[in-house]
């Protein structure tokens, strides 16, 4: 479908102008922020408001502008923000392995995200950065990001990345040297700091800050377009705090922009009868430890330890974690990745390289062999789906920045529209994943969901059958007292929509929020009906016994919704 | 008596590889429960240590194998106001307020597959909790050789969740899968 050219007078938004979100130009992102009056003093809390790519939170005096218009169909690109190359420890495939497969499994954008540490800091980044070079000349429709999984100082890993520039390579550098948790934590005399005591102790909590608001300064300078932060895997270990989730989004607005509401290792579960490894789906088969958060220790309800259908706990749960940060009017967006370190049942295992001396493991040796592994190629199992008005890397990245995201497994769906908007006075445009809109108080809220049902088959060879969507909701309360809070107990699912067995192509839900009088917003997911418990929410993955094929999720990102 | 200590602990290893440092020190000492706990009051997070001994214990010797502190808690009057770590790991093992067992009474019996109800009969935990399941007495808890049950407002509880087999599993196991940091 072609854009939607009509203009919409309530929009701020002007061509050509400082306020043109349009023109990414280094210098007119930087003058529009200076004009838009948000230089270093408004990064905390209200940055991006003007960019259009970053909603702030829900304050009643502030004009009320859409996010995210809704546009007609838009165009989705798939991509993958963690993978990992022979210059992880742990990992071992080339650079040019990875995009090539990630290319085959329909990938459009991938990011390379090695492990964080003294050696990569010293010997991998030189390494990688020609790699990636090279497979950007090599696949010239796949954009190739160059990123870093960063060991946040205090808490878990996190993809951070930069699009290409002529300072991305010095800014990773001079990033990972100065705020990487194992850099950090690793004694002087091992080639480290020394600053803090363990990678995920709270001691390094300060650090990951001032990381976050180093990559915003490095994007108010003008030294690179945008740089993106996603927490990954956040409830493997428990050591992401829910008050660090609120720092860190507070630090940087622009940078800090989500987690994986899906980790990677997603074969990690398949039985060992099976051939399979027999673990945690995810990896997630780990227990507290002393840098865990006390609020998370499993209980009879729970095990926050685990994955519920794929998906991390904190996102699976309704009125959980995820929605305790979206119930406060809070910008938190949801991706899902394959971590590949080893793909299960490939034939390649790690190179003999020393690591710790050389920053690489060398070339895979390919053993002939079937191996049992824990991930698969990025594209196979997991996509990251980005609504972006051009396959361009700063697009890309604005997309992710700004929301319009969709979390999907296993092709359970082929693409995803949603349009909300108000039905009397108000945004009557409306608004699409990722975005804010605006209706006054008393009037009709109605939500369009087009779910495009999957056409082929998955890379499992089934064609897989969406069962349900689930529209979520809650209200929208404003910053929390207590900045651990990890419940927001109002929000519901308030629609389950069964998908006809006969259906096919695209079909399309309605619902009318009526009389709204007070802030909420709303999200989606899908599932296909498998594994559901008898209120229809995930079940918690099985140690050792979770096919990832037969539970098959998608979770897309919250559209807020303020009353005026 | 109860002990408590502040172990020399080291820093990013799995958690079944540390109890076991921790139980090399107890060589000799007849400690009949061990936990470990996390102190969280300073601005880092310090695991501490918490024993039962019946009988004597040579305080300095177990401190230098711990590489901490020990403490002996003062129980003549239950009105102990000394304070820190050690006291602190000391009073919740003896209360089962929290802590993370390792060694326990019973511990040695059921290192197989055994219905819940014998883990409850044959041992110190008080009881096996299901999560997300209700456990029946006779539903078989596969331990595999590890069991690390948790104190919880008084009593010693097991956590043990599905797995494979159509069984139930300990929440812990000794060998979560390996997350590497590169560094």
């Amino acid at each position: 479908m072609s854009h939607d050219h009509s203009h919409d007078h309530s929009h701020e938004e002007v061509e050509g102008s400082w306020r043109d979100a349009q023109d990414d130009r280094p210098l007119s992102v930087a003058r529009r922020r200076f004009l838009a009056g948000l230089g270093t003093a408004g990064v905390a809390g209200t940055l991006g408001t003007a960019l259009g790519a970053t909603p702030a939170h829900a304050h009643g005096d502030r004009p009320a502008t859409p996010v995210n218009p809704w546009r007609g169909r838009g165009r989705w690109f798939a991509g993958d923000h963690h993978i990992h190359t022979k210059y992880s420890s742990d990992a071992q495939y080339e650079v040019a392995q990875q995009v090539a497969k990630a290319r085959e499994h329909g990938l459009d954008w991938v990011v390379i995200t090695d492990h964080g540490g003294v050696a990569h800091e010293k010997f991998s980044i030189d390494q990688v950065a020609p790699d990636i070079e090279r497979a950007r000349r090599s696949h010239r429709d796949v954009l190739v990001y160059q990123g870093l999984e960063w060991n946040i100082p205090g808490a878990e890993h996190a993809t951070v990345f930069l699009p290409p520039g002529r300072s991305t390579v010095d800014i990773l550098r001079a990033f990972e040297a100065g705020y990487d948790g194992g850099v950090l934590s690793t004694p002087v005399a091992n080639g480290g700091k020394g600053l803090i005591t363990r990678s995920t102790s709270a001691d390094g909590e300060p650090y990951a800050l001032a990381a976050l608001r180093y990559l915003e300064a490095q994007v108010l300078s003008g030294r690179t377009e945008i740089a993106l932060m996603f927490a990954n895997h956040p409830a493997r270990r428990g050591v992401d705090s829910p008050h660090e989730f609120r720092g860190w989004r507070d630090a940087a607005p622009g940078v800090a922009v989500g987690m994986e509401g899906a980790p990677g290792h997603q074969a990690a579960g398949i039985k060992a009868a099976d051939g399979g490894r027999g673990g945690g789906r995810g990896g997630y088969d780990a227990s507290p430890n002393q840098d865990s958060f006390p609020g998370y220790a499993p209980t009879a309800a729970e095990n926050p330890y685990r994955t519920y259908g794929g998906f991390d706990w904190m996102t699976a749960k309704v009125g959980g974690l995820w929605d305790s940060l979206l119930a406060e009017g809070r910008p938190w967006w949801v991706t899902a990745t394959s971590d590949a370190h080893g793909v299960h049942k490939d034939t390649h295992k790690q190179g003999t390289g020393d690591h710790a001396t050389t920053g690489s493991r060398g070339a895979p040796i390919d053993t002939g062999v079937p191996q049992v592994n824990s991930d698969y190629w990025p594209g196979f199992y997991s996509s990251t789906l980005v609504g972006a008005d051009s396959k361009s890397y700063v697009d890309v990245m604005r997309g992710m920045q700004g929301g319009k995201v969709v979390a999907v497994h296993g092709r359970i769906i082929d693409g995803l529209d949603l349009r909300v908007r108000s039905l009397g006075e108000g945004d009557n445009r409306g608004v699409t994943i990722g975005g804010r809109t605006f209706v006054r108080r008393g009037d009709d809220v109605e939500v369009v969901v087009e779910v495009d049902l999957t056409r082929g088959a998955n890379f499992a060879g089934v064609v897989p059958r969406l069962a349900k969507v689930d529209l979520i909701a809650g209200p929208v309360t404003g910053p929390v007292a207590d900045r651990d809070a990890l419940s927001a107990p109002a929000t519901r699912v308030v629609e389950q929509f069964e998908v006809a067995r006969s259906a096919r192509g695209t079909v399309r839900f309605t619902h009318t929020f009526r009389g709204v009088d007070r802030a909420f917003y709303l999200r989606l997911r899908g599932s296909d009906g498998n594994r559901l418990t008898s209120d229809g929410n995930p079940v918690m993955d099985v140690v050792g016994d979770a096919d990832p094929w037969s539970d098959l999720w998608f979770y897309a990102n919250p559209v807020f919704v303020d009353v005026i | 008596m109860w002990l408590g200590a502040v172990p020399a602990v080291p820093g990013e290893h799995r958690a079944a590889h540390v109890d076991a440092l921790l139980l090399d020190a107890f060589d000799g000492v007849a400690a009949d429960f061990v936990c470990t706990h996390v102190d969280r009051l300073g601005p880092v997070a310090v695991t501490t240590l918490s024993a039962h001994v019946p009988g004597e214990v040579d305080v300095d010797r177990l401190a230098e194998a711990l590489g901490g502190p020990v403490v002996v808690l003062d129980d003549s009057d239950g009105a102990d106001d000394s304070d820190g770590p050690a006291v602190r790991a000391a009073r919740a093992g003896r209360d089962r307020a929290d802590g993370r067992c390792v060694r326990f009474p019973g511990q040695d019996a059921l290192t197989g597959t055994h219905p819940a109800a014998e883990v409850v009969a044959r041992s110190a935990i008080d009881r096996v909790v299901g999560i997300g399941v209700e456990v029946a007495p006779t539903d078989p808890v596969e331990t595999l050789g590890f069991l690390r049950p948790v104190c919880r407002e008084g009593e010693l509880v097991l956590l043990v969740e599905p797995a494979v087999g159509g069984v139930l599993r300990p929440a812990e196991a000794e060998t979560p899968h390996e997350c590497c940091g590169g560094h």
